[in-house]
Parts: structure tokens; sequence; C-alpha cells
């Protein structure tokens, strides 16, 4: 067995069981942690994450869900219509401290060659780090992840991070849709680019955390719209009461 | 509508005083009057249709088994039904055909605010019942979803949902449209000294009644709407399967459709209001909390919703608010109630045949209104939802409430504007028949629910037999009384004696101007300088 996929709001996390997610909305990953590139150099996750950043939490040689995982985001990817690299960077991060840069480049190669290399050489990093570093990041994201034998298990989650390392949003299972990474990408930018669209966009579409999945509030717009177009309506009718007519005047031929 | 070429009303008023003639001068005519035919002729040939299918309805379930259609006809049947009875009835019913007659006259108005727009939401309402109809001849046939499209099999079902869907899209426009003309013409068009206070009970209800048209009918539109997309496009919004929630298509089609029974209601209510007084002789008991409970019902009608749902797995805290809630309804229903007796006590009561259908719509309200709390309380409910205990109460509520002050305020107002009236003993004769006949077939339905027999199934058990059987002869019963009532009214109208003057007594504004009405109503703008129930100071004696 090499994963879970428990519930992440069953909130049995803290209280013993070892592997799942406690959302921790809001929350900051530390910035100054250091993380090995697939080159081997040292990087600080401050000069990785310069934007809205999907992190995902893997291992190399998981033969089994992370593979379907970072496959999954190969494939949503090219669909996405942000500029990746500059309107987002994609980080995957091994939780495994034993795994080199030589894994995380053949993972790389992988999954660079899977978008047909249309994808900007910076825009998804693969990373290893060291234990200490792992645990801290893990910890503040509230991910829970246990050794087992040579293989883990772990929940199947991502991250989306703001510029400043807050957690905006978590994005759950294999499959992405389009729409789901864009909005949480838009959600992270903290009205950087396109304020009052991606503002728009954000109160019309809402996160739905049983489907674990954006969705067109339809409710909240349809009823904003009637209530301020019938408000004003009345407003308007009070307003301007009853319409002058002069009393007795004779009926129009 | 069909009257004008073909009979001779007494002449003059807004029969003749126009410059267009034939057809023509209909279809395309703005005066509220004209326009509150038009639609009065529309509804109540849905409502023939409508009581057509109800008696064939009730023929099936004559006997357990297949008696004269097939279960797939028998969908149909109650599906049709319902839509026509609804959505082509009893919705537009009395605040499109008598609001629109009798409304404008009533606060000294000599039309609605927008003519114009009148006249669209008639044809809106004339074309989406076309559409309606052509959905039951077309495609894979009429729907077999019952009148709620409840998802999923409405997403599934191969008969001509979409098509039907769109009508009533198309129909909720109309009335919105209806509602929102009704609301500015009460705000700007009341006479000078029209004050709120003085409005008749029947504008109150229509305004309330304007603003949950306003406020619900938008909803229902756009869950039709995915319905459509759900059934044209899949895009899985109440499909499980594809991360879509069944329930939240019954939330939101019942976010309009419980206050569209208070659309239905509410006029029916204003209609009593205006009926007992006058014919009570005697001004009405709590003028204000009658306009006010108006509003109330309106307002509380709107949050009850939940209370269509209690079996559907809602949370119990759900279930418990929806409960209480509708429990609060019944305040203001009640209210409006206590005052009609009120009034009639020590009144001189005339029972002519308005009076009669007022005097039946508080006892089958009161019926129908009780049977609700037992539904709306969810325990209870557990055991009678989705029974014959339900189809009794709403036709206790719809037609022993709503279609009986439709029959009166014909009976009231329809003479006033063909100048001639209908028979006094056929149709005290009739009103008793179709009274027997009502309450033999709803309150053996009633009983069928209590005992278990589901609704909208084509067969049942042996034990359901007898009580069925009634039911039924209880539907013959009553489809007699009605045609007695029509036949009576429609011969009446059409060639009875001459009615002119104020011959019931009333003191709102349309029994102070000529009979029929002129194409504008009012020769000079009134002054109104006394209430609607002052009987006195409008010098009736």
């Amino acid at each position: 067995m090499a994963h879970v996929e428990q519930h992440p709001l069953a909130g049995e996390g803290e209280s013993g069981v070892q592997v799942g997610v406690d959302e921790r909305l809001g929350g900051k990953i530390p910035l100054n942690l250091v993380f090995r590139d697939e080159s081997g150099k040292e990087r600080r996750l401050a000069d990785l994450i310069t934007g809205p950043t999907i992190i995902v939490p893997v291992y190399y040689s998981c033969t089994n869900v992370c593979n379907y995982l970072q496959e999954g985001l190969a494939r949503v990817l090219p669909e996405i219509k942000l500029e990746p690299g500059k309107d987002y960077r994609v980080l995957s991060v091994s939780f495994d401290e034993k795994e080199t840069p030589g894994q995380a480049a053949r993972s790389r190669s992988m999954y660079y060659s899977a978008m047909k290399d249309n994808f900007p050489p910076q825009g998804w990093r693969f990373l290893t780090g060291d234990a200490a570093g792992i645990k801290q990041l893990t910890e503040a994201a509230g991910y829970r992840f246990k050794r087992q034998g040579r293989d883990f298990m772990h929940p199947v989650v991502s991250l989306v991070v703001t510029k400043d390392g807050m957690i905006a949003r978590y994005l759950y299972g294999t499959q992405f849709l389009a729409k789901d990474v864009t909005l949480a990408l838009i959600e992270a930018r903290q009205g950087k680019v396109g304020t009052t669209i991606s503002k728009v966009v954000g109160y019309c579409f809402s996160f739905d955390p049983k489907s674990k999945s954006y969705v067109f509030n339809l409710l909240r717009v349809s009823a904003t719209v009637i209530i301020l177009c019938t408000g004003s309506f009345l407003a308007y009718l009070l307003a301007t009461g009853r319409k002058g007519k002069k009393p007795g005047s004779p009926r129009p031929s | 509508m069909t009257s004008a070429e073909n009979t001779a009303p007494v002449p003059g008023g807004f029969w003749l005083d126009t410059g267009k003639t034939g057809i023509r001068s209909w279809i395309f005519s703005t005066d509220h009057k004209r326009i509150g035919m038009m639609y009065f002729g529309c509804v109540f040939g849905f409502f023939l249709v409508g009581a057509l299918l109800g008696v064939l309805l009730r023929l099936e379930l004559i006997a357990p088994g297949p008696t004269i259609v097939t279960a797939k006809t028998y969908n149909a049947l109650f599906t049709v039904h319902g839509v026509v009875m609804i959505f082509l009835f009893i919705i537009p019913g009395i605040p499109a055909s008598f609001g629109n007659l009798v409304m404008p006259i009533q606060i000294g108005a000599r039309d609605v605010a927008f003519p114009r727009l009148n006249l669209f939401s008639w044809w809106l309402y004339a074309i989406g019942a076309l559409v309606v109809l052509a959905a039951l001849f077309t495609g894979g046939g009429a729907p077999d979803t019952g009148w709620t499209f409840y998802v999923p099999f409405s997403a599934r079902t191969g008969t001509n949902v979409s098509l039907a869907v769109l009508g009533v899209f198309i129909l909720g426009f109309s009335s919105i449209l209806t509602g929102i003309n009704f609301v500015t013409t009460i705000h700007r068009l009341r006479a000078e000294g029209m004050t709120w206070t003085r409005l008749p009970l029947f504008v109150w209800s229509l305004y309330a009644t304007a603003w949950v048209q306003i406020l619900a009918t938008p909803i229902i539109a756009i869950t039709l709407l995915l319905v459509v997309a759900e059934r044209v496009l899949g895009v899985g919004l109440f499909d499980p399967g594809r991360g879509g929630d069944p329930l939240m298509y019954q939330h939101l089609f019942w976010i309009y459709s419980h206050p569209a029974v208070y659309i239905m209601i509410l006029p029916a209510m204003g209609v009593i209001s205006e009926i007992i007084p006058v014919f009570s002789r005697k001004p009405i008991f709590g003028y204000k909390m009658i306009a006010v409970s108006s509003i109330g019902i309106a307002a509380a009608g709107s949050v009850v919703w939940g209370h269509h749902m209690f079996t559907s797995g809602m949370s119990d805290t759900a279930v418990l608010v929806f409960s209480f809630l509708t429990f609060l309804v019944a305040i203001p229903s009640a209210i409006k109630v206590f005052n009609w007796v009120s009034t009639l006590y020590k009144g001189s009561i005339s029972l002519e045949a308005p009076m009669l259908f007022a005097l039946s719509f508080i006892l089958l309200f009161s019926i129908g209104g009780l049977s609700g709390l037992i539904l709306g309380a969810a325990a209870t409910d557990i055991h009678v939802h989705d029974t014959h205990f339900v189809v009794g109460h709403f036709h206790y509520v719809m037609f022993g409430g709503t279609g009986f002050a439709f029959i009166g305020a014909a009976h009231y107002w329809l003479p006033k504007f063909f100048g001639r009236r209908y028979d006094e003993t056929p149709a005290l004769i009739g009103w008793i028949v179709m009274f027997i006949g009502f309450n033999i077939i709803y309150f053996t339905m009633q009983l069928l629910g209590m005992r278990g027999m589901p609704r909208r199934y084509y067969d049942y058990l042996p034990e359901f037999a007898q009580l069925n059987l009634v039911a039924t002869i209880g539907s013959w019963i009553l489809v007699l009384g009605m045609l007695i009532v029509i036949v009576n009214l429609w011969r009446g109208l059409l060639k009875g004696k001459p009615f002119t003057g104020n011959p019931w007594g009333g003191a709102t504004l349309e029994w102070s101007i000529p009979t029929p009405p002129p194409t504008e109503n009012f020769e000079e703008d009134p002054v109104v300088t006394h209430g609607p129930y002052d009987f006195k100071g409008a010098g009736v004696p």
C-alpha cells in the first residue's frame, strides 16, 4: 500500500491518525527552508516561490499514485491560460529525504516530455531535501505521511500557496480540472494582476469542500442580481411616490 | 374573448369603444380590461382542459389495475394535469385576469402603468402556453415527470421535458412582467386620496403577490434552464455521478414553487376580502391586519420551501427550522380567516352566488390549511408524505380555495364587465352540487392517504378500491356542479338580465363607474374620500 486518499476534513488527524491532511488554509509555509533542485544546487524556497505556486508533495520512486498525480498535472498545465513561470510556478517536493537530485531530474525529464517540452524550463521544479526541511514544510502544510518499508503512506493532495507562502487552497486527487487550478491560482495571486476580474470571478465561484472543486455559485450570483434589481426598483418607487395628477382633470379624448 | 364578436353586450363601454375591429382589436389592445378578458378566456379554457384531465385520472383509478389508459399514459396525464392547472390556470388565474380587469379601476387609474408591457405579458403567456401544448404532442410525447420535473428522472426521460420547461420558462417571464407592472401601477397611479390604508384588500393581495412573482419567479426560470442544460449538454449539475446534487434541484425548484403557492392563494384571499364585507353589508373587520397579513404570508411563505423535502435527506436541523417556519405561515392565514368570520358577525348577510363561493372558500381553505399543518409537522409528514393525503390537502387549498374564489370572482365582477347577469337559482344549485362533489372526492383522498395510498401510482392494493370508487364518483358530482355553474354563468353574461348600477352594493371604485366600464374607466380622475368598505361614505344603502 503506497497511499491513502482519506477524507481530508475528517479531523482525525490531530487525534492520532498518522496519515492525512489538516487543512491550514491561511497558514504559512516557511520560505527560508532550503531544498536542492534537479542539478543538486541548494535553493531557498523564497527564491523559488516568487508568485502563486502549486506545491506537489510526492516521492519520485513512488510506483503508484505520485505518478498519477504529476501526470494529471502535466495533462492540465498546458490547458491553463496563465503564463507558467510568470503567473505561476509548480514545485514537486520529495518527502523522502533519501532521494537524490538525480531521481528528481529523471522525473523532470519524464513529465516535461509528457508535456512535449511545451513548458518553460523553470516553470516546474523538482526538489529534494533533508529530513528537517521536509518535516518543517509538511508540518506547516498539515500534511501527514508515514514511511512503510520502501514506500510511503501519504495523502494525495497539492497545495496552492501565495507569493509569501500563505496556503490558499488544497487540491485533492490525481485528476485536475483546468478551471479548478486556474481559480486556485487566481485566488493565490491575491489581487495582483487583473484584480477586478479575478475578484468578480472569486465571488462567483466558491470552493466546495465536499467535491473539492470550485463551483459556480449560481445561487449567490443570481440572488445578488435579483435583490439588487428589485431593491433599487422598490427604492425608486418609494422615492417617487404617487404620480402627480391633477384631481378632477378630464379624460383625454 | 370570443364573446366580443358574436354577441351583443349591453352597448357601450370598452366593448365598442375602440379604433380597431375584429380580433386585432383584442390581441393588439393595450386596454387593461380587454387584456384581462383575454387572460380570463385563456385561463378559463385551460381550467376546463385541466379539469377534463383530472376526471380522466380519477376514472383510471376507479378500480385497481388497468382501466382506461396505460401506465405510461397515466404518468403523462397527471403531469399534464399538474402543468396545465398550475402554470396555465392557477398562477395567472386571478391576478392576470381579475387583477387586470379590476385593479386599475379600484385604485382610480385609467390603466396599468405600462399598458404595452401588459399586452406583451399576455403574448408571452399565450406563446408559453402554446409551447407547453406543443410539448405534449411532439418529440418523445407528453412529459411524464410530474409537474415538479424532479431530477434525475426529468434529466433522463425520453419524453418532451425540454420543450415543456421552456414553455414554463416563457410563462415565468409573463408572470414577472405582470408583477412589475402591478407594483408600479399600485405605487404610481393611485388616484388623489387613494392612500395606502384606503386600498381595497384585493389590491393589497395583488401587491403582495406581485412582489413574490418578481422575487421568486427568476429562480424557477434559472432552474428550468439548468434542467435543459442537463438534458441537452449533460453538464451534470444534478447528477451525483458527475459531482452534482439532485437535492439542489429540489431546493431550487421549491424556492420558487412554494412561494408560488402564495401567488395562487393570496389573490384568492383578496377576492374573499372584497366579497365578504359587500355581502355582509358591513365594513371589513381588521382591515389593517388583513392587509399586513398578506405581506406577512408573502414574506413567511418565501422561506418555508424545505417542508416539501422532509423525506429527501436534509439535515435534521434544516427539517426543524423549515417545520417551525411553516407553522408561522399559519398565523397570518388564520388572521384572515378570523377577520372574515368576524366581519360576518351581526352582518346583514345576503347569500348570492359570490357569497356562497366565498363562504365555502373559508371552510375548504381552513380544512386545507389545517391538513397542511399535519404535513408541515415533520413527524407526521414522514407518514403521509407523497400519499393521497397530500393530493387531497393541496386540492382543498388550491381548488377549494383559489378555484372557488375564482368562480366567486367571476360571479361578482364579470356582470360588471358584461352588463348582464346570471340566474341565481341555477347558481345556487350548481354551487351545492359542486360543494358536495368536492368534499366527496378530496376528503376521500385524504382518508386514502392516511391509510397509505401513495400518489402518482397507476395501480393500488385491493383494500383501497372502495374509497377510490367513492372518490371517482365524487369527481363526477363535482364536474356536474361545475357544468351547471359554468353554463349558467356563460348564458347569463351573454343573454341574461341587464346588470347596471351597483346591485351588490360595493363601496370600491369599480361600482362608481358606468357598466360596462368605458375604455379609460373614469370620465374624470376620481378623488377618493372614503375607505373601500365605508358603505355609508360611498352612499350605498
